[in-house]
């Protein structure tokens, strides 16, 4: 017990961002609660339960990513699989596609074990370039030519979306060229997670004060022109002021949270079309008044890749 | 011992690994609490589906709850028996009536009087996925000869396709299991009786 304790090494970077995480999450719940007193809504009761799932998500975050990297890695790796549950429990694949499933779902072990012996390019390149030849193998192995491009298409996507995405996360701590340069790898996590996530709640606050102008209206009803863009100005102000948690300098923090924010859009977007296809609202009933577990990491499966890749570009150089 | 081992099973092993890592939702399953003694009817495609409702019930009573298995499926030799026996819990009844004096409904009638509860597939078979098939009249005769004992209808939804009939893999998909409120029968017809639960199984469906 002792030894898991000891390696929590809280710099104070971060112990000012758990401390920023807790005042947001009361100052919303106080809000929210006066908020209900004053003029009950449906929207606020739906408001109250969100927040009360955020305070669940931030301790279980929290307590994952801080406590001991094994623990992290194991987090990540089960976020993983619900996110992968999901997709395939929505997809109604062939019978015979159930032996290749287990194999997708014996990915995410291997993932993120590459991922914590820190073997980068074999980890960068096991699921887009094995897998990617690997899994259609397999679905021809079954026999059934049926339908199999389907099956071939959709699986290693679900890979990526799943798995290759957010094992980045997992990267992002344990990167040994990082950390010699003096980096804190969890402040890095951290700062990625809060900004992608902070991202999520301005688009969907600036979206329901002002939007008028839809974006995607084919797509999702929610999103408009200037959730968008005040999402992606305040993002970026706040990648600014939580640039404490980073090495780099003000204008590289520009660029990297805009950059953030856009892709964090892309993601939603492009979970929100998935989606309207399956004709769902939510991916599962994971987490009250979020939906499920997908819904809340769509923008994170987009935007962790890129964002190691360009912190990693930028210490190298 | 056989209530600790019950216990150890369902309430430890099943119950988490169902709910982590398949991914199955427990909806209403409190309401059991309070019902001394039930006839629990399900809709039936998978071996899973005994599993996913032996681990919903509280582990106060889960030794006097028995599924009930067709012995000429389940109990070809005394291993298998003694497996269901002492694992599952289970009741084996004879389907072929081979003893023309023994009829099954009398075994399940025996159980009942002894406070036992029950764990029923009126469908009698594991049938097409997703569909539900016409039940058999055994409820029927169980229901009418024990007028007083509850009959709670559960709906499992897509836990079938975590083991479909005829794989042998076990793999995760989202599903759940709702618990409905004791059905009331207005008459004691057999088709009535039938048709009620039906409905009472199909009305969880459609909620």
């Amino acid at each position: 017990m002792n030894k898991i304790f000891n390696s929590i090494d809280l710099i104070p970077e971060i112990q000012w961002v758990i401390a920023i995480i807790l005042i947001i999450l009361v100052f919303a719940t106080v809000l929210f609660w006066i908020w209900n007193k004053l003029s009950p809504s449906k929207l606020v009761d739906e408001m109250q339960i969100r927040t009360r799932s955020w305070w669940i998500m931030c301790f279980i975050f929290l307590f994952a990513s801080l406590i001991n990297p094994v623990v992290t890695y194991i987090a990540l790796g089960l976020l993983s699989f619900f996110t992968l549950r999901e997709i395939y429990s929505l997809l109604n694949l062939r019978e015979m596609d159930r032996s290749v499933l287990f194999f997708c779902y014996l990915c995410i072990p291997i993932q993120y074990y590459l991922a914590f012996k820190g073997y980068y390019t074999l980890f960068l390149i096991f699921i887009p370039v094995f897998m990617f030849i690997i899994i259609p193998f397999l679905l021809v192995l079954t026999g059934e030519t049926k339908d199999i491009i389907r099956s071939m298409c959709i699986l290693p996507t679900s890979l990526m979306l799943g798995i290759f995405g957010i094992s980045h996360l997992a990267l992002l701590i344990n990167f040994p060229e990082m950390n010699s340069n003096g980096v804190s790898g969890k402040a890095l996590l951290l700062f990625l997670i809060f900004i992608t996530e902070a991202n999520d709640i301005m688009q969907f606050v600036w979206g329901k004060i002002f939007g008028k102008h839809k974006i995607l209206p084919n797509v999702s009803p929610n999103k408009t022109w200037e959730g968008f863009i005040g999402g992606v100005l305040s993002t970026t102000l706040i990648g600014y002021l939580m640039g404490f948690l980073t090495p780099l300098n003000p204008l590289q923090l520009i660029l990297i949270s805009s950059t953030i924010a856009i892709l964090g859009f892309m993601g939603d977007a492009i979970l929100s079309a998935v989606k309207r296809d399956f004709g769902v609202k939510d991916m599962s009933e994971a987490i009250p008044g979020h939906g499920g577990v997908l819904d809340r990491v769509d923008s994170l499966s987009t935007t962790a890749s890129p964002f190691f890749h360009l912190i990693y570009f930028i210490i190298i150089m | 011992m056989k209530k600790i081992i019950l216990i150890f099973i369902y309430t430890f092993f099943w119950r988490n690994f169902l709910r982590i890592l398949i991914g199955l939702r427990y909806y209403n399953n409190k309401s059991l609490k309070n019902i001394k003694q039930f006839i629990l009817i399900a809709n039936h495609n998978s071996h899973m589906d005994t599993m996913a409702i032996m681990s919903a019930i509280p582990s106060r009573f889960i030794h006097r709850v028995h599924p009930i298995a067709a012995r000429d499926f389940f109990g070809n030799n005394l291993f298998q028996r003694i497996l269901m026996r002492y694992l599952v819990n289970a009741t084996l009844i004879r389907r072929d009536r081979e003893d023309p004096n023994r009829d099954p409904i009398d075994d399940m009638n025996k159980m009942l009087s002894k406070k036992r509860s029950l764990i029923l597939f009126p469908e009698g078979t594991r049938g097409i996925p997703g569909l539900m098939s016409s039940f058999k009249a055994g409820l029927g005769y169980l229901v009418q000869n024990n007028p007083e004992i509850d009959v709670i209808p559960v709906y499992l939804n897509d836990v079938y396709k975590t083991l479909p009939k005829g794989k042998k893999l076990i793999l995760p998909n989202n599903c759940s299991i709702t618990f409905g409120e004791p059905i009331k029968f207005k008459s004691f017809e057999m088709a009535d009786i039938l048709d009620t639960a039906e409905k009472a199984i199909l009305k969880l469906k459609n909620n």
